[in-house]
């Protein structure tokens, strides 16, 4: 079976934005709406002081809560591990937003533009009414994932079928493979590295691992 | 603000406040007034339509709160694993058992709309339990504390219309609204304490203590004390009720308001182990915003 | 999604907005609409950096598309100018503007190109490091063919930049810019270099790569940057006291390690270290040659440097028959003079400077920098070879680098010098692992850095300085700032311009001092891609002056705090929609060195905006207006466009007499970029760069270091100690004197052979007294910092660009200490008051710990009143508080981003 995960490898990561920016212009977000993010975390006081970068967004989980509490089966999860959203289906309740611990999901309720006023070219081509006031959020950039097995192409390899973050990421910090598959590039990275999911108490079984060392 | 360490989570408001305080308040009357008529008293029928003014102003303040609203049909899809299709499931029946109720009177009707009421709030409870991701709905113990406090305010709502009907409330009405004010302070106590022991965003906390005493002092001892001068006083009854079911009522609100709102902090994000860059012996984490 | 687009294409195109590039990208095009922008997967195999792009490039639909751009040209109508005046721009005709541009310009072709002080009466502005190049087009040929143009108005370039360790660095090892041998290094003390915010796709890349095979990295920083964060150790230094700590890790090198661990062949054959040195600190020379004297240890006696078979002592004093010449050729010594040896004289200059010594001015502990010096040496792998490409070279893993701030200003000579002499001490200089310098803008040619090194004098390479000497040195000036008269090290290439004093040209329109002609106002300024009212010192003086010149020409992508005073706005066809052809890879700033080298193309993606012309056409448009068409051909035959199109291999001239089309004058530099790659076995031309946007050949590896080069050539490396610059000082101060120029005399002292610690933060305090102030009621050092989504390409006017440069702590306020705040009562989001005694500025609270508590950190460069968009944002800036100073200039014209203020709570959060 295919079970599709993010790897962020901590020790690369620059903060740089580079992947919030490259998501959403693959996706075409809404100003102020950025699927993938990356924190800028600070600890200790001076001068033992650390900071991190840590990449975040929909962890895709083995047992998501979105999915459980979501009234109109919007919210699914597929066999290979993707949660997708039916826009058409939801009701935009964001009982999903609550449910998420991972702060994914984002509502825009009324249609915004960059510079205020009516959308650009570029926005007005990409507007779809069908996603204002439901929730969306990070889909592993999915059609990239199913186009590019059709066409015999291996997502995280091939970029072209790879979600647009990992494939822009400047610090080769994110990777995207088939966590099933032993031989394959992420299982190869947690093989080797270090890891850790993001709030691994609560259950959730993210597909999102965090290499550290 | 960073949107890293726990902040105040946006996408419920006051409306979707207002949902779980009129869905408990309501279901929280019925129960009670059914459970007067059923020990022999002689509850206004105003109480059953009260209670199901209550439900219905919750779900239109919801439904006013839904990205979709013409779309609300899909909110029945998801039987299977969905609490809120669950409540929105047994709404319409209720708000039919509770009408029948008003209408026609009877203590079979009352039973059933007692049990479609508790059915209700729990179903309320359970979707505040399933929002993983705000640690102080996903306490466990919100589940006794939403029933304990609905009953609370259903009964303060029906020891106030006791006065408006222009009748004193019954002693058993008194000591069942006695004993709810009781299981509300132990189940809010024990919520407070449980989400304080598992760990909970800092701000949570301190949003919480904000209003302990006062959910103590008025919520609690107070319609306590006038509870119990009403059994000693029954000519004053009635006033003194009115004002025992005010302050249960209110500080029922308060609760609820509280968790949804000011509480209501989500998980943040958290760090177990930071990147290992060549420095030796150290493993380093960070959780920022919590205690 | 809305439906399937008619046509949709991937265009491919470069990024060079800052000076980290160039990068290659595609962006999807569908309907002729520019949706988004992608990596050049194609480019994966020859881009050190995948194919990929930083986030900048992710603004560039915006860019395209941002409602607030100038889209045709624009005429001032109201005459007054200055920042309460609005300019009341009305749009013209392309025709229009053109006549009132060239009816200038052609006054001064009819009335001379030089005015009475002898300074060109046209004036050009650039910024960015030399990136504006890269988009626009054929102007730098109208330029060529204009004649004199002063292009030494600065907006930050030159001065604000890695100013002395581009001078000092082209001098030493042909390094405009310096960088790690990071593919291979395993040990880096980077003080202050920020890379990964500044170090671009590559560097990034590279660094990540480097963390994962295990490359320590020890930042030395007052501010815990985004570099820190991503290093095994963040060490908390002082600001300007760099030097203090590199002194200490030299003398730990020379004083606590056995002598037999430092790279002694590389000392002895490679670098000035035996050079014998006399007593008036001249070496001592051959008196028949005039060559350096070395001491040979197997004939006991003292030989030319370079007298084959010698063995030269590295250490000791001895009496030789020799000459001693001093400034202007003046014999000091002849006979039996007493020499000790560089190396020597480095020992007995270093040994004060102990940990101990330095621990108090750096606020480190001494044990910090004793670890970090004896770490250093232990990863330096001494004696170690490896082969590249056949060739065997030293492998020396170790680097030491300088940001910014560190390698300007006061103290940039003193912590270039030092970092080059410690490297030199392993022998990391130049070779693999080690440290590099990266390309090469003074020496020439250009784009060839091997290439540009020939011997000069004394066994060194030669160096194009500007003259000392009685019969050339020259008191007029070709441009305002002056870089000839006052910095040899600037040379006098086409680049030297914007390398001198670039803020002196300012300064001195208000006031020349003595000896120089007086600093006149251009007739005409043209200004592009760069905006001085935001980017230099003293903004407000600075937009005050440019409110006076008298005619300013500004190509223009929106409205801006320097355009604000323009006379003309000519929309240009920004980055997505101009063509151009620049060269790629070889070896370029930052840590741009590939294994391969080429051309790539930046082509239309969507077709140009309202009214807006391709540069290549102003170009040209004007060059017939002005009759200049002829020259202006020329030059880009001669090699204008980025490459000559004639050379003895292939010839695609265009003809010299008549206009052509941009499409016509970037397929003959296409034809060439193809023939030079390909080595005269394809010629094609734009079609072919339209499809596939770059063309690349393999780069030798070993020519990243220079190493093999001064090998072959038998030539040393002019270290450590600096004779030349030394004897350059002295006629440069004799040159000055004699003309009664004082004013420059404290830069003079930076002219040392072995340069001493000097009270570098001492300056700074000087600076608020001598503004009648007392030093203890301005306590904080104010730094700056790079932003990566903001630096360069007027970025500050996207909104994307500042939805996501939000998730980066520091950006829209002041970062202070939590305890430091604490203690003045300011608490997160707070309004606070910073202020030097002349000006004040004003901005939000960020608390944070990763930062000095006596330090407070303003990221990026903001303060804008002009510019759409960013004029909203109420964030502050350093830059309108560092004062225009003469008195913090150092030798060679920098200055550095750092000022002492005061701080002040003076509202709560919003």
């Amino acid at each position: 079976m295919t079970r599709w995960a993010m790897v962020a490898d901590l020790r690369r990561c620059v903060g740089c934005q580079t992947c919030t920016a490259a998501c959403k212009h693959a996706n075409g977000t809404p100003p102020g709406v950025q699927w993938r993010r990356v924190l800028d975390m600070e600890t200790g006081h001076y001068p033992d002081v650390r900071r991190a970068f840590v990449p975040v967004g929909c962890m895709h989980c083995d047992a998501p809560p979105c999915r459980d509490v979501c009234p109109s089966t919007a919210t699914r999860k597929r066999a290979d591990g993707i949660v997708t959203i039916d826009y058409d289906l939801c009701i935009g309740c964001s009982y999903c937003a609550v449910a998420c611990p991972y702060q994914a999901r984002h509502k825009t309720d009324r249609a915004s533009f960059a510079y205020g006023g009516g959308p650009s070219p570029a926005e007005a081509a990409r507007f779809d009414e069908g996603r204002l006031a439901v929730a969306t959020k990070c889909t592993f950039c999915v059609d990239r994932i199913d186009a590019g097995l059709e066409k015999g192409l291996t997502p995280g390899i091939d970029p072209e079928a790879t979600p647009a973050c990992v494939t822009s990421c400047i610090a080769g910090a994110l990777h995207f493979g088939d966590v099933e598959d032993p031989a394959s590039n992420v299982s190869r990275l947690l093989a080797e590295n270090r890891h850790f999911r993001m709030h691994e108490e609560l259950g959730t079984g993210p597909g999102f691992y965090y290499l550290w060392d | 603000m960073d949107r890293i360490a726990p902040w105040l989570q946006t996408n419920w408001d006051h409306r979707a406040a207002g949902n779980f305080i009129g869905g408990g308040t309501g279901s929280g009357l019925a129960i009670f007034a059914a459970a007067s008529e059923l020990a022999g008293g002689n509850p206004p029928r105003a109480a059953y339509v009260l209670a199901a003014l209550f439900i219905v102003a919750g779900l239109s303040l919801v439904w006013l709160e839904i990205g979709r609203p013409w779309r609300f049909l899909h909110v029945f899809f998801n039987p299977q694993t969905s609490w809120m299709t669950r409540e929105a499931l047994i709404a319409p029946p209720l708000l039919i058992a509770l009408a029948a109720a008003a209408w026609h009177g009877g203590a079979a009707l009352a039973a059933v709309a007692a049990l479609l009421a508790l059915a209700f709030v729990y179903c309320q409870a359970r979707m505040l339990r399933g929002s993983m991701g705000i640690p102080a709905w996903r306490e466990p113990l919100i589940v006794p504390l939403a029933l304990a406090t609905g009953l609370a305010e259903g009964a303060g709502v029906l020891l106030a219309l006791a006065i408006v009907a222009g009748a004193a409330p019954s002693r058993f009405v008194l000591i069942l609204a006695l004993l709810s004010l009781v299981a509300r302070w132990i189940a809010w106590a024990a919520y407070c304490r449980h989400l304080a022991r598992r760990g909970a965003p800092t701000a949570t906390r301190q949003a919480l203590q904000a209003i302990d005493l006062q959910v103590l002092v008025l919520g609690t001892i107070a319609p306590i004390a006038l509870i119990a001068a009403a059994l000693g006083f029954a000519d004053y009854a009635g006033p003194i009720a009115l004002a025992a079911g005010v302050l249960g009522l209110a500080a029922g609100w308060l609760i609820k308001d509280t968790i949804l709102t000011r509480a209501a902090f989500n998980q943040g994000f958290a760090v177990p182990h930071l990147a290992r860059l060549g420095a030796v012996g150290s493993d380093s984490s960070t959780r920022p915003g919590w205690s | 999604m809305t439906g399937a687009a008619a046509t949709a294409k991937q265009v491919a195109t470069y990024c060079y907005q800052c000076v980290a590039g160039p990068d290659l990208l595609t962006v999807r095009v569908e309907d002729g609409v520019a949706l988004a922008v992608e990596p050049n997967f194609c480019a994966a195999a020859v881009h050190p950096g995948a194919g990929r792009v930083c986030v900048k490039a992710y603004g560039l639909v915006q860019k395209t598309y941002n409602p607030h751009r100038v889209l045709s040209p624009m005429k001032r109508t109201n005459a007054k100018k200055g920042r309460d005046e609005e300019p009341g721009f009305v749009p013209i005709s392309w025709d229009e503007a053109f006549d009132l541009i060239a009816e200038k310009l052609n006054g001064i072709r009819a009335s001379g190109l030089l005015d009475a002080s002898g300074y060109p009466k046209v004036a050009a502005s650039f910024g960015g490091g030399g990136t504006p190049q890269s988009y626009m087009g054929t102007f730098p040929a109208y330029l060529a063919a204009w004649g004199p143009v002063d292009m030494g108005f600065g907006s930050g370039q030159g001065v604000k930049c890695y100013h002395s360790e581009h001078l000092y660095g082209e001098l030493w090892h042909r390094a405009f810019t310096v960088s790690p041998d990071t593919p291979s290094c395993r040990y880096i003390i980077s003080l202050g270099s920020n890379t990964e915010a500044s170090g671009g796709v590559v560097g990034v890349k590279r660094h990540a790569d480097a963390r994962i095979r295990g490359l320590k990295r020890v930042q030395v920083e007052p501010h815990l940057s985004v570099t820190g964060a991503c290093s095994a150790e963040w060490v908390p230094i002082r600001p300007k006291t760099d030097a203090a700590f590199l002194y200490a890790v030299i003398h730990v090198l020379l004083h606590e390690t056995p002598r037999a661990s430092l790279d002694l062949a590389f000392l002895k054959g490679r670098t000035a270290s035996p050079y014998l040195v006399g007593a008036h600190g001249y070496y001592l020379r051959d008196p028949a040659s005039a060559k350096p004297l070395v001491w040979d240890r197997v004939l006991d006696r003292p030989v030319p440097y370079d007298t084959a078979g010698a063995e030269p002592a590295l250490e000791g004093s001895f009496t030789a028959p020799a000459i001693e010449r001093g400034a202007d050729g003046e014999r000091l010594g002849d006979g039996a003079l007493a020499g000790t040896t560089a190396f020597s004289r480095l020992v007995a200059h270093m040994s004060s400077y102990t940990p101990e010594w330095a621990a108090e001015i750096c606020d480190v502990p001494a044990a910090t920098m004793r670890r970090v010096a004896n770490e250093f040496i232990a990863q330096a792998c001494v004696g170690q070879t490896v082969e590249i490409d056949g060739m065997v070279l030293p492998f020396r893993p170790v680097a030491i680098t300088l940001g910014k701030t560190v390698n300007n200003g006061w103290g940039g000579y003193e912590c270039c010098w030092a970092r080059t002499v410690a490297v030199s001490l392993v022998g990391a200089l130049e070779v693999p692992g080690g440290t590099l310098g990266t390309t090469v803008r003074l020496n020439r040619p250009m784009s060839d850095r091997i290439g540009s090194v020939t011997p000069g004098v004394d066994g060194f390479m030669a160096y194009p300085f500007n003259p000392t000497d009685r019969e050339h040195w020259s008191p007029r000036p070709n441009i305002r700032n002056a870089y000839r008269t006052l910095v040899p090290l600037a040379a006098n290439g086409p680049w030297s311009q914007a390398l001198g004093p670039t803020h002196l040209a300012w300064m001195f329109l208000d006031g020349t001092p003595e000896g120089l002609p007086a600093v006149t106002f251009p007739e005409i300024w043209f200004v592009y891609r760069t905006n001085p009212a935001i980017s230099f010192w003293d903004t407000a003086a600075l937009a005050e002056k440019m409110s006076r010149f008298p005619f300013i020409v500004a190509f223009a992508y929106t409205r801006d705090e320097t355009n604000h005073m323009a006379d003309i706005l000519l929309p240009e066809c920004t980055d997505l929609e101009g063509l151009q052809l620049i060269r790629i890879g070889g070896t370029k700033y930052v840590e741009q060195f590939w294994d391969e080298e080429g051309f790539a193309l930046r082509q239309p993606v969507v077709a140009a905006r309202g009214e807006t012309r391709d540069f290549t056409d102003i170009a040209t448009e004007l060059a017939q207006r002005t009759g200049l068409l002829e020259s202006y051909n020329s030059a880009i035959n001669r090699g204008a466009a980025g490459l000559p199109l004639k050379t003895e291999r292939y010839d695609f001239s265009i003809d010299v007499a008549k206009p052509h089309s941009r499409d016509e004058i970037w397929d003959a530099a296409c034809r060439a970029a193809s023939a030079e790659v390909t080595d005269g076995a394809a010629s094609d031309g734009l079609d072919w760069y339209r499809t596939h946007g770059f063309r690349t050949r393999p780069f030798t590896r070993t020519d990243w270091y220079l190493y093999p080069a001064l090998a072959r050539q038998g030539l040393r490396f002019e270290l450590p100690y600096q004779e030349r610059l030394y004897r350059i000082g002295q006629e440069l101060g004799r040159r000055l004197h004699e003309r009664g120029m004082t004013w420059w005399d404290s830069q003079l002292s930076e002219y040392q052979a072995l340069p001493a610690w000097k009270d570098f933060p001492g300056l700074w305090e000087k600076a608020v007294v001598a503004m009648g102030a007392r030093a203890q009621d301005f306590p904080f050092w104010l730094v700056t910092a790079r932003s990566m989504q903001y630096a360069w390409g007027a970025n500050v006017g996207i909104e994307l660009i500042h939805e996501v440069a939000a998730n980066v702590a520091g950006h829209g306020g002041v970062v202070i200490n939590g305890d430091t705040a604490a203690g003045l009562g300011i608490a997160e989001g707070d309004l606070v008051e910073i202020r030097t005694p002349r000006r004040a500025t004003r901005g939000r609270a960020v608390l944070r710990q990763g930062i000095r508590p006596d330090t407070l950190l303003m990221v990026g460069q903001f303060d804008h009143w002009a510019t759409p968009y960013a004029r909203d944002f109420d964030v502050p800036s350093m830059n309108a508080l560092v004062p225009l100073s003469l008195e913090l200039t150092d030798a060679t014209g920098s200055g550095a981003d750092l000022v002492r203020v005061g701080l002040a709570r003076v509202g709560a959060r919003r």
